[in-house]
């Protein structure tokens, strides 16, 4: 019985000084990684709506910012459209100008195929999302406007419908408000 | 109902854990020679995947989040494992002799078969329902025995073909999963 | 025999894919791009050499009957640890290589070479073991990355090397070509190992 229990402290204290580390190791890059999160969505941000100066986050079904320039004007809102791709989720950050049109898409995270899907973030495929309205959001493949990407169908049909779709949800969540166009400086917390 | 179906089609076919997402490979190699053995090894192995996915879910949810040690995530789920593993290889040792004599090294290395592990992982990465990661657990273990299954069927017949000396056993079984997962590759982007 | 013996055994002789089969999962998965492959075989390499050292340093702690989940333990702490750091530090290749970090730890390789060689070897030797099969692996690796990523994308590591015009085999950088090019591969070296066991 003793060597049951011999054997059952020996694991443990093993396990244990593995959890020790492993927590000293997690307190040590867990806030790098939360960081980098942090920078990239930022930079994200000011990459897709760069007329914006400031941005106001909003919380909802879908979160997102609004961008206000120098005078306080809105000029647009910034969110992110998650897609399921070929193979895994494709993230993108979207910045729509005030009056719903597509400013500008940068693809965030993608494990798509390299060569094939993963020319997704190449300039000649996201560029082509610049002044699109909304309901132009589709493929070729799928009669719209938007040129597929030549043996990746999957990973462009589901970017561009990812983006339609949060755009759909922005337009909807944003349309009824009528405190829209002016910004108060003094409740900032994050300048661009 | 119909989202059980898609949850099916989805791990047997479109996402097939052998073919498509590269997981339990090592014994897809080491037990496919007899067709018996690919069976009862199957069987073992659906076993182990819904038990694993239930008690790994349930370990995730209930424990490694309320207490904030996410990060021991690997740790726990492998141990899960082992210890399930080491108590089927009990059960099947008592229950069924032939069996525990036929699979031999095998049970113990289930342990070992990625495709365990791996849908513990990847049903939490897609924040699937307690239901949907048991029922993933089943289907994707389901899934698994297939592809053995056929493969196993395959590699009887292969034995009395005219092969090349060097392409014998390993080589010419890679290619023949190649084939099928080219097969396979034809249920990529259903949209069910 | 010799330490520089257990060094390369794990190069081409003992080569833990082609010639053990072991490590078949990441082998497949990850030899998308050569870039993932140096990257897997690097991570798995470290796991390799710390589980290898620290497995031999408590050979004679650990009692047989637990053995194995001690070692699995052992060899899930450094995966973890890899994977933080790789979060934290490499997070492109921490997002290519996805799933198959916290897979390191059910790598045949790693628990194969603890069982087989760690757990019976000194430190010194198990050092070079864990060095050598890490290389292996990663050779391994890199080979079947070097045709899928060539054919598949007429690219080595991002850098165009076929003409722009070239008309990529598609099949290699999906599922089925690395099914395909491993066992060619695997073919092959063992069409130049038949001489030797004559």
């Amino acid at each position: 019985m003793t060597y049951y229990i011999k054997l059952g402290v020996i694991l443990f204290m093993i396990a244990a000084i593995a959890s020790g580390v492993l927590a000293f190791v997690n307190n040590f890059t867990k806030p790098i990684i939360e960081e980098n999160q942090r920078q990239m969505e930022i930079e994200a941000r000011r990459t897709v709506l760069p007329q914006a100066k400031t941005f106001e986050y909003v919380e909802d079904n879908l979160p997102y910012y609004r961008g206000y320039d120098e005078e306080g004007q809105l000029v647009g809102y910034t969110f992110m459209a998650v897609g399921a791709g070929y193979s895994g989720d494709i993230q993108t950050m979207v910045g729509l100008t005030a009056d719903y049109k597509i400013f500008s898409i940068s693809v965030l995270i993608q494990t798509e195929t390299p060569g094939l899907g993963a020319n997704c973030t190449r300039p000649e495929f996201t560029n082509q999302f610049s002044g699109k309205e909304v309901d132009e959001l589709y493929i070729d493949v799928d009669s719209g406007d938007i040129d597929n990407i030549t043996g990746a169908t999957i990973t462009a049909r589901a970017l561009t419908n990812s983006v339609k779709k949060a755009s759909d949800i922005i337009i909807e969540q944003t349309k009824d408000l009528s405190d829209n166009t002016k910004h108060d400086y003094s409740k900032d917390k994050e300048t661009a | 109902m119909g989202n059980i179906f898609t949850l099916a089609i989805s791990a047997i076919f479109i996402n097939n854990f052998v073919l498509t997402r590269f997981l339990g490979l090592c014994p897809y190699i080491g037990v496919s020679k007899k067709l018996d053995q690919a069976l009862g090894m199957g069987m073992a192995v659906i076993f182990v995947m819904s038990m694993a996915s239930t008690i790994t879910w349930m370990i995730h949810n209930y424990l490694l989040i309320p207490f904030d040690l996410v990060y021991l995530q690997t740790i726990a789920f492998i141990l899960t494992i082992a210890t399930l593993v080491q108590f089927v290889e009990m059960v099947i040792q008592k229950m069924a002799p032939s069996l525990y004599k036929s699979l031999g090294v095998f049970l113990p290395l289930i342990t070992t078969n990625c495709a365990v592990l791996g849908v513990s992982i990847i049903n939490i990465n897609e924040s699937l329902t307690f239901i949907e990661s048991i029922l993933h657990g089943i289907f994707a273990g389901i899934g698994f025995t297939v592809v053995l299954i056929i493969m196993a069927g395959l590699r009887e017949r292969l034995d009395k073909s005219p092969v090349p000396e060097s392409m014998k056993d390993l080589p010419i079984s890679f290619i023949l999963a190649g084939c099928m997962a080219l097969a396979f590759l034809g249920f990529a982007g259903f949209n069910i | 025999m010799s330490l520089i013996k257990e060094l390369t055994k794990g190069f081409i002789k003992e080569n833990p894919v082609f010639i053990m089969a072991l490590g078949l999962c990441p082998a497949l998965a990850v030899s998308n791009s050569i870039e993932n492959a140096i990257g897997m075989g690097g991570a798995a390499t470290f796991v390799l050499l710390c589980s290898n050292i620290l497995i031999s340093l408590l050979k004679n702690f650990i009692p047989p009957k637990i053995r194995i989940p001690c070692y699995i333990v052992v060899i899930a702490s450094f995966v973890t640890i890899v994977d933080m750091t790789m979060n934290a530090y490499l997070p492109d290749l921490h997002r290519n290589l996805g799933i198959f970090i916290p897979l390191i730890v059910v790598n045949c390789v790693i628990l194969g070479r603890a069982e087989a060689f760690a757990s019976r070897n000194s430190v010194l030797k198990s050092i070079f073991d864990g060095i050598g099969m890490g290389i292996g692996f990663t050779i391994a690796l890199v080979a079947v990355a070097f045709f899928r990523e060539l054919l598949g994308a007429g690219q080595l590591m991002g850098i165009q090397i076929f003409p722009n015009n070239y008309q990529p085999i598609l099949v290699a950088i999906l599922a089925p070509g690395a099914f395909l090019t491993l066992g060619l591969l695997m073919g092959l070296i063992n069409l130049f190992k038949k001489p030797e066991t004559d």
